[in-house]
């Protein structure tokens, strides 16, 4: 079983919500996620909510790369909120704190 | 519908004419069961009656081969008789009847047996239909998925031909263990001596699993061994890597990876970990004495700065044994989802003894998981300090070419601070010189002197350091930080280097065979240093440092200083 994703889109700021496990199977899901969202302006910021992610694996983490890419790499604003410690641990590992920020 | 009547009866095949006709079916009679089947056969008829009792050929062998040679759909034949007993009601069914008429015909009955056998052999074409579509696509499927596991199979031999090439996974120092959990492996392990003889490690885990990220081994390999074998250092090697990586990758993949050198000369150990899990360093008693967090972003994220290329130097201590896992070890499911987690791998590592830590592992991975389907890639590396110094069983397989027949040439390089700050010009300089000469079976020990003459140079005569530090392990680290800030720093200076090369003399030849002479000048611009403080024995002073002119004077013909002690001069001989 894998996860679901709910997308809040607001006037400056988007909240993409993942419950679940966030693996290589929402691949699809999560990219029609933010490709809405990505299209619409420049510069956006992105918030990644992690408060019912069970898991995440390294698919994950490139499907976060891919976003990021989409968002502005380097100009991007992307952040990743309450993940539980696990996955803490999972994200800091590859250094994601370096691309996003981890709050 | 086509009725074929077979009565030699001509009443009652005329009596039938008229009722089936009445009823708007085709007609063809037969009077014999000769006939019958000569025109079944041309006529291809949807239903026959059949009488039992002929000349030629009765009803009930007319009947079979009708039977026989429609297999192919369902046409019912129903038999007229004036018989009602079991036995000859038996014999019909036996002969392939699918139900009789009694005569004298009653028309009513007639017609329901007719619209019922029509309505039987509808469902039957439908399904045979159904099955024959059935059958195709089976077969269509299969062979698919024939062609999908020859492909395969031959990606997958490519794949390990490419891939493990030349790796050393037999190094005496090196066990390990993969569990892919397809065909092919999303974890790379990849190890290879470089020209001084320090053994390169690499484990690398791709996003995902399966082919899609095995096929990024493929580059990651190749760049891998064309690097360690030119001799270029761990934090080259990680910016060439993921250089490449940056080039072939999709974005959304990446490759976690940890790259190792382990130097039995200089007793250290170099680590560069991106995205990997703690290396685990564990002491002769089998406690954890030590980590390697990950303090990178993994290879193919994005362009490395010099501070990404940064690597831990640590001293190797024999009695040590050094594990690198991808996260498929600690991430495996056991019952229920649990995972094994590092907390459960480390309480491994609890004093009952190092040899048996790689063994443990595996054991009580295996008990957790039972059997649990695998969700990703596993691999597993232990690195055998003390074997470090042994050389694998098939010998060290550089690639060598051809030797040149000795010429007379010379080159000279000049390094200035600048240069000296961004790049380690050694991988050239053992290049050119290959090129030129290819002393074959050389290599190694002419890059070995290079490089002890270039360190000496760069190290004491540029940077003023002492070899002194090395001989306590809190002095070691201080040794690499300090040289690492200090070239950081370096504004002046230079250092020197001429080859010159000259072939044997007929005199020579003769003594020692058809070769050459190589002689090697270094010089810095330093102050000089007391070449005799820190020439030592090579025997002696095993510990820490310190061993590199004894080294250099094992391996030359001769070795002399000038100037104030600032220049070095070696002389290496070489023969075919």
């Amino acid at each position: 079983m894998s996860g679901s994703i709910t997308v809040n889109g607001g006037e400056n700021e988007t909240v993409i919500s993942i419950k679940g496990r966030f693996n290589f199977e929402m691949h699809s899901q999560f990219r029609t996620a933010y490709q809405n969202e990505t299209g619409s302006g420049a510069n956006k910021k992105f918030v990644i909510d992690l408060t019912g992610t069970e898991y995440i694996d390294s698919s994950a983490l490139g499907m976060l790369l891919l976003l990021r890419e989409e968002a502005g790499a380097n100009e991007s604003d992307i952040e990743i909120i309450n993940a539980r410690p696990e996955i803490r641990k999972i994200l800091e590992t590859a250094n994601f704190q370096r691309l996003f920020k981890i709050v | 519908m086509k009725i074929l009547v077979v009565d030699d009866d001509r009443v009652n095949s005329t009596l039938l004419n008229r009722l089936l006709g009445r009823d708007g079916h085709t007609v063809i009679s037969a009077f014999d069961g000769q006939e019958g089947i000569k025109k079944f056969e041309q006529e291809r008829p949807d239903l026959v009656l059949m009488d039992v009792r002929m000349p030629r050929l009765d009803g009930y062998d007319a009947a079979r081969r009708i039977k026989a040679v429609s297999s192919d759909r369902f046409v019912p034949i129903i038999f007229l008789t004036a018989v009602t007993d079991e036995e000859g009601l038996a014999r019909c069914i036996d002969a392939g009847g699918d139900d009789f008429l009694t005569k004298p015909f009653n028309r009513t009955i007639l017609q329901a047996k007719i619209g019922a056998m029509g309505r039987i052999q509808q469902l039957d074409a439908v399904q045979r239909s159904q099955k024959a579509q059935l059958e195709e696509q089976k077969l269509q499927l299969e062979r698919h998925q024939e062609n999908v596991r020859q492909e395969l199979e031959v990606g997958n031999h490519l794949f390990n031909g490419i891939v493990r090439a030349g790796s050393l996974l037999d190094a005496p120092c090196l066990n390990h263990w993969t569990s892919p959990m397809s065909m092919f492996n999303g974890d790379l392990l990849v190890a290879s001596y470089n020209p001084a003889g320090g053994l390169i490690i690499m484990l690398g885990d791709f996003t995902g699993h399966g082919l899609s990220a095995a096929v990024g081994a493929l580059p990651l390999a190749e760049t891998f061994y064309d690097m360690t074998a030119q001799g270029f250092s761990i934090g080259e090697l990680v910016e060439g890597v993921n250089a490449k990586l940056l080039k072939v990758m999709p974005r959304r993949m990446f490759c976690a990876a940890c790259i190792l050198e382990v130097d039995y000369r200089q007793q250290s150990l170099t680590v560069w970990n991106g995205g990997l899990p703690d290396v685990l360093i564990a002491d002769a008693e089998g406690h954890l004495a030590g980590r390697i967090v990950s303090s990178h972003l993994p290879l193919g994220v994005i362009p490395m700065t010099r501070e990404d290329q940064k690597v831990e130097i640590l001293e190797m201590k024999a009695d040590q044994r050094i594990f690198v896992y991808s996260d498929g070890l600690i991430e495996a499911n056991g019952h229920d989802q649990e995972m094994f987690g590092s907390e459960r791998l480390e309480r491994i590592f609890n004093g009952s003894g190092a040899a048996g830590l790689f063994k443990s592992i595996r054991i009580d991975l295996e008990t957790f998981r039972d059997g649990v389907e695998q969700t990703d890639d596993i691999s597993l590396l232990e690195i055998v300090c003390d074997k470090a110094g042994e050389e694998p069983t098939g010998g060290k397989q550089t690639q060598e070419r051809d030797p040149i027949p000795p010429s007379a040439w010379s080159a000279s390089f000049r390094y200035s601070a600048e240069t000296l700050r961004s790049v380690d010009p050694l991988p050239t300089v053992i290049n050119v010189l290959m090129k030129l000469q290819a002393p074959s079976g050389h290599r190694e020990r002419i890059y070995t002197i290079l490089a002890e003459l270039f360190s000496n140079a760069l190290d004491h005569g540029l940077l003023g350091l002492d070899t002194q530090m090395k001989t306590t392990p809190e002095g070691f680290m201080r040794y690499y930080s300090q040289r690492e800030e200090r070239l950081a720093k370096l504004e002046d200076g230079y250092i020197n280097l001429d080859l010159t090369h000259t072939p044997f003399g007929p005199e020579d030849n003769e003594r020692h065979g058809q070769g050459g002479e190589i002689r090697i000048r270094m010089e810095d611009s330093g102050p000089g240093f007391n070449q005799f403080k820190i020439h030592s024995s090579l025997e002696g002073n095993m510990g820490h440092g310190g061993r590199g002119i004894a080294l250099i004077r094992s391996l030359c013909a001769k070795l002399v200083y000038h100037g104030r002690s600032n220049i070095a001069e070696a002389i290496y001989h070489w023969t075919f």
